[in-house]
């Protein structure tokens, strides 16, 4: 059958043109570059304590605990979901395991009770948010609600002598300590999982226009209710390597994790709008926050410089995100491209 | 054999409350044929396009599709009897590439136990899209390009291209201002991509201002005015400028 109509093709559509190219290149390795900046910056303002292996080793630890909230967070806004409630989410997972550790409990039965109250945490934040309630309200209510639970379950004290945790804590693997291996996994489950699998990418259509997935017939509810489940799966593992690592649960919920986590998230590139977002990214967002956080301390600058300079950060990385989408949009759907269209 | 009656509405009426957006309208379209559908702002176009598509049900007047009456309760009901609609915000999701959005919500998954987890078949999706899109007739990008990157035109042929896909045999495609935003050669690729569509058979609806547009691509003209139609003729038949006193209320079709 032969089609009316000639088969067109727009000069421009094979490949795209350099000057989109570039920012592109510039939006997806800028975080990179950044990276390797800061890290030669510091490595000769803190010379020589910055540039040592055992730095590299301690700021790869903390980056690592602060990049499992960072994962939560990040797959949650990649969905459309914003989940305030995940320092709770954490205290009480960590307080839960450390309780039924210290009852005599199996150590993975108490680690799988602490994961299971994360997803049950995870399922009914998006069954309210689904009634319509605005979810960073839930979520902040939800925040409420859960640190005041792990602090009764704890009696208000620390719950402490987690050492049946140490091989999720402390301990080394060929020098690298558990945490590193276990962020490690926690990426690359989720990034495979929202890159290759059908549920992962009916996950980011939702989060990039609901309206669209709720046109093309997916539930989009359920994946919400996935959204908000695996945020606070993340939440919870956190919230028990934490406990691992410091080989006690404190029950009260530290806001300070959604801080850091949003901000790697945010250095990420990852629009709060949601519907796209690069895990690995997330993981160097962490990790350059740990690096500044590290390299101030080291230089010997006041800490209070590192919040500073991190807000500083952010709000660069965000601006410079911003314009290269946009330019090359604009540039792309105007046909402005410098060539013109060749018939 | 052509059905002259693919899809067909008869006495149409749906108030809002008071208002009255559309009172016993009747409009029929055939296999393979373009019906434009026009009128003033205001004049009851996207409510039609709503009744049509199951998005809104009428407060009087009965659907037929293929001859049989349909009562569509949602978008899902009109879908399934072959009716689909392209809205103008196109609905796309902009970070996935090309072959994603024509795929989301029937997408493959690998053969064997990968597939029971869920393992996207990415290379057959895109294989699809690409032979999708080539059956139509137009080119636009890499079947991995996101959707962001792409022209106006281009995210409007994908937008159509992804309901023309899910219309099945016989269906009918309801376009709802398809070249508003696109310049002269975007709107080219727009209208190629709709008269091949009707040469397949299918029925399409296009609401629309763009007069030329409408002359170009329509077989036939269908006028709106304040809820009532005013002028339904064959396209080869109609004078510019009596259509164009049909839609600012200034004449009816008799006149
Ligand atoms: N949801 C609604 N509630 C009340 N009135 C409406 C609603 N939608 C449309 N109308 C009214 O119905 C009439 C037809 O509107 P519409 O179908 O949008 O016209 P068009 O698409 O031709 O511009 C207008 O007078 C409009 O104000
Ligand atoms: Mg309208």
């Amino acid at each position: 059958m032969t089609m009316t109509g000639s088969v067109h093709q727009l000069s421009r559509s094979k490949r795209l043109p350099a000057k989109v190219r570039g920012l592109i290149l510039v939006r997806d390795q800028g975080l990179l570059m950044l990276w390797i900046a800061i890290v030669i910056l510091f490595a000769y303002l803190a010379a020589p304590y910055f540039f040592t292996v055992a730095t590299g080793i301690a700021m790869l630890n903390s980056a690592s605990i602060a990049s499992i909230y960072a994962a939560g967070l990040a797959v949650g806004v990649m969905t459309g979901v914003f989940d305030l409630s995940v320092p709770g989410t954490a205290a009480l997972a960590g307080v839960v395991t450390a309780l039924l550790l210290r009852a005599g409990v199996p150590v993975w039965a108490a680690i799988l009770a602490g994961l299971l109250i994360g997803v049950l945490v995870g399922i009914v934040n998006a069954l309210i948010v689904i009634k319509g309630f605005d979810p960073l309200i839930v979520t902040i209510a939800m925040l409420s609600v859960l640190s005041g639970t792990s602090l009764i379950l704890a009696g208000g004290n620390n719950v402490s002598g987690l050492q049946g945790l140490t091989f999720m804590g402390t301990q080394t693997y060929l020098w690298i300590p558990a945490p590193v291996y276990i962020a490690l996994a926690l990426f690359l489950v989720l990034t495979v999982f929202l890159k290759t699998t059908r549920a992962g990418m009916r996950l980011l259509a939702v989060g990039g226009n609901a309206e669209a997935a709720r046109r093309v017939g997916i539930p989009v509810s359920r994946y919400r209710v996935l959204g908000f489940s695996i945020s606070a799966l993340c939440a919870a593992l956190g919230g028990i390597v934490t406990s691992a690592y410091v080989t006690t649960a404190s029950p009260g919920a530290s806001v300070s994790i959604v801080f850091d986590g949003m901000t790697a998230v945010a250095l990420a590139g990852i629009p709060f709008i949601g519907g796209r977002g690069s895990l690995p990214r997330v993981a160097l967002g962490a990790i350059v926050v740990a690096t500044i956080s590290t390299g101030l301390l080291l230089t010997g600058v006041q800490t209070y410089w590192s919040s500073i300079a991190t807000g500083v950060l952010l709000v660069g990385g965000l601006a410079l995100n911003m314009w290269t989408s946009r330019t090359a949009t604009n540039l792309l759907l105007t046909g402005d491209t410098g060539k013109r269209a060749v018939e | 054999m052509r059905n002259e009656r693919a899809f067909e509405l008869e006495s149409i009426t749906v108030h809002y409350g008071h208002a009255r957006a559309l009172e016993d309208v009747d409009l029929h379209v055939a296999e393979g044929e373009v019906v434009a559908l026009l009128g003033d702002n205001g004049a009851g176009k996207s409510t039609l396009l709503k009744v049509m598509s199951g998005a809104h049900r009428p407060t009087a007047g009965r659907i037929h599709a293929h001859g049989a009456e349909v009562d569509f309760r949602s978008p899902k009901d009109a879908a399934a009897a072959g009716v689909q609609m392209v809205y103008q915000d196109l609905a796309l999701v902009d970070a996935m590439d090309i072959a994603a959005n024509l795929s989301l919500g029937r997408e493959h998954v690998v053969k064997g136990p990968l597939g029971r987890l869920g393992v996207l078949d990415r290379r057959r999706m895109r294989k699809e899209s690409q032979a999708e899109l080539d059956a139509l007739g137009v080119r636009t990008a890499p079947m991995t390009r996101p959707v962001e990157l792409l022209s106006g035109g281009q995210r409007q042929v994908v937008a159509i291209a992804r309901a023309a896909a899910r219309l099945g045999e016989r269906g009918v495609l309801l376009l709802d201002e398809p070249t508003a935003a696109l310049g002269h050669e975007q709107t080219e690729l727009v209208e190629d991509l709709i008269r091949a569509l009707a040469v397949k058979g299918t029925a399409i609806v296009i609401v629309t201002h763009n007069l030329p547009l409408a002359m170009a691509v329509s077989d036939r003209v269908v006028v709106l005015n304040r809820g009532r139609k005013v002028g339904d003729i064959a396209t080869s038949l109609a004078d510019q400028d009596r259509v164009v006193s049909w839609i600012t209320g200034a004449a009816v079709q008799g006149d």
